[in-house]
């Protein structure tokens, strides 16, 4: 598969930041990225900090942000959206009540998947997000 | 009891005399209630039956004694004794509820009111006082106190190891299964099609798996609760689970006076869900109504389903588990619940709990009896 318009050049793959405070599924998660053709993961985060570091160093196409995050999902996903405008954001949570989408959501989260739902899903959300 | 009609003159001739010994016997006959007199500094010039029982002295042993030895030590060196009488000379009377000590030094709680007695001439005659004993009504609302301290202990508690529990099942139960579910779902596209169709049975149990936990979750620490209160809570459930998991419609009704206390919205939740719970997995219904109302100083819930009626019928003892604690959470609470159920009718799970205010803090100690 080809993406759209990646990293601003025809051809190259979407960049990805992951961000989750739990370490088997960060790997995994990048496991089931570098898998695909059309996506590299550029850096993993922990905590609110270290996402909006290396959002703003990276610059990425997309971010997959857990929603319990050390330093609060909506928080960091605001942070995101401040130094790097461009990229954008997938929710990817645990919980599916009406309040949690909201706050992620309303903080401008393209889209919110439910952890638990198959990589199918999850990598469909994703490049959905990328599409300008 | 009924008076033969008699000629107003002589009645009140005849009367006069006689009420007055009445109403003498009366007040020293009096058991409830301490009487006595003291004169214009403070001594004690009469004494009755009541005095007697309630602070312990014989009248040869009190009178003539100042009534400042009633007061416990701390009272008598802040002067209070005297500054009651002040008040009661500039005000015509005082009332106060204290510590006061009997003759064998033991302290009982008692409602005192001192009334200035004047002549014709406007001088001061003396004091009456009446003193009664209510250490018994103090220490029955101190035990309800009490209890209400208890009770949001309990459901404090109970919401703390839930909330821990669903944490923990939350940030490492389900994130690992996640992870192997997504683990296998990448096997099983690597490996040749005849192992990954296994890998996709495989997946999809972890799966299912994951959202019976996230329920378990959802059930043990519904998100909201504890930050948006009672109504929000509810309104909140209604929509997540009863609509958009269960697929019921539903009503939501409330009419409340005042937001109730934590522990009291916890208890009606607490109890609203196990019903809900109960109406999705027996009654069949497509429809409940909930409506919480202000009733008779607390709050009164009703969730009613469209269902068969016969929400407990098969499989006995986790249902009777569910009525037996949202029996106790009501009872806990100082209030009832019942639940009517008609085969083809529905079934109406009702309640009332208490709606108290909120406990300060920390009740001031005032002395030790």
């Amino acid at each position: 598969m080809t993406a759209a318009t990646p990293g601003g050049s025809p051809g190259a793959p979407f960049s990805v930041l992951l961000c989750d405070d739990n370490v088997m599924l960060l790997e995994t998660l990048s496991e089931v990225i570098r898998a695909q053709p059309d996506m590299e993961v550029v850096a993993t985060a922990c905590d609110g900090e270290q996402a909006l570091r290396l959002a703003g160093c990276h610059r990425p196409d997309l971010v997959i942000l857990d929603v319990r995050f050390p330093g609060d999902g909506p928080s960091v996903a605001r942070g995101i959206a401040r130094c790097s405008p461009d990229s954008r954001i997938v929710a990817f949570s645990a919980y599916d009540d009406k309040g949690s989408v909201e706050r992620m959501t309303s903080a401008g989260v393209s889209e919110y998947v439910l952890k638990g739902m198959s990589n199918r899903e999850l990598l469909a959300a994703l490049r959905r997000a990328a599409q300008p | 009891m009924t008076r033969e009609p008699r000629p107003q003159k002589w009645a009140r001739k005849q009367a006069a005399p006689l009420s007055e010994t009445a109403f003498t016997l009366l007040v020293q006959g009096v058991l409830d209630y301490g009487i006595f007199m003291l004169d214009p500094q403070g001594y004690i010039i009469s004494w009755n039956a009541g005095a007697e029982r309630i602070k312990g002295y014989e009248a040869a042993d009190i009178l003539g004694q100042h009534f400042s030895v009633f007061y416990p030590p701390e009272d008598q060196s802040s002067g209070k004794p005297q500054w009651e009488l002040e008040t009661a000379v500039a005000e015509g009377r005082l009332e106060d509820e204290g510590w006061r000590v009997r003759q064998d030094g033991s302290r009982f709680w008692a409602n005192v009111v001192i009334t200035a007695l004047w002549d014709e001439k406007g001088v001061l005659q003396g004091f009456g006082k009446v003193t009664r004993d209510m250490s018994e009504r103090r220490a029955a609302q101190q035990a309800l106190s009490e209890r209400r301290r208890l009770f949001d202990h309990l459901v404090q508690a109970q919401e703390t190891e839930r909330r821990r529990i669903a944490w923990d099942v939350h940030d490492d139960s389900i994130q690992a299964m996640v992870a192997v579910a997504m683990r296998l779902e990448l096997l099983a596209d690597r490996v040749p099609e005849a192992h990954s169709a296994e890998l996709r049975r495989l997946d999809a149990t972890v799966r299912e798996a994951i959202g019976r936990l996230r329920s378990l979750t959802f059930r043990l620490h519904p998100p909201g609760i504890d930050r948006h209160g009672l109504v929000e809570g509810l309104a909140s459930h209604l929509d997540d689970v009863v609509r958009s998991s269960w697929g019921m419609d539903y009503s939501f009704d409330h009419q409340l006076d005042r937001a109730p206390t934590p522990e009291t919205a916890i208890t009606i939740f607490r109890i609203v869900q196990e019903a809900l719970l109960n109406v999705h997995k027996h009654a069949r219904g497509s429809r409940v109504d909930v409506r919480v109302t202000s009733a008779d100083g607390g709050l009164l819930t009703r969730v009613v389903d469209d269902g068969t009626g016969e929400p407990m019928s098969v499989d006995g003892a986790r249902e009777h588990f569910g009525v037996i604690e949202m029996r106790e959470r009501a009872e806990t609470a100082g209030g009832w619940w019942s639940m009517h159920s008609r085969p083809g009718t529905g079934t109406t799970v009702e309640f009332w709990v208490p709606n108290p205010l909120p406990l300060p803090a920390s009740e001031p100690k005032d002395g030790t009896p």
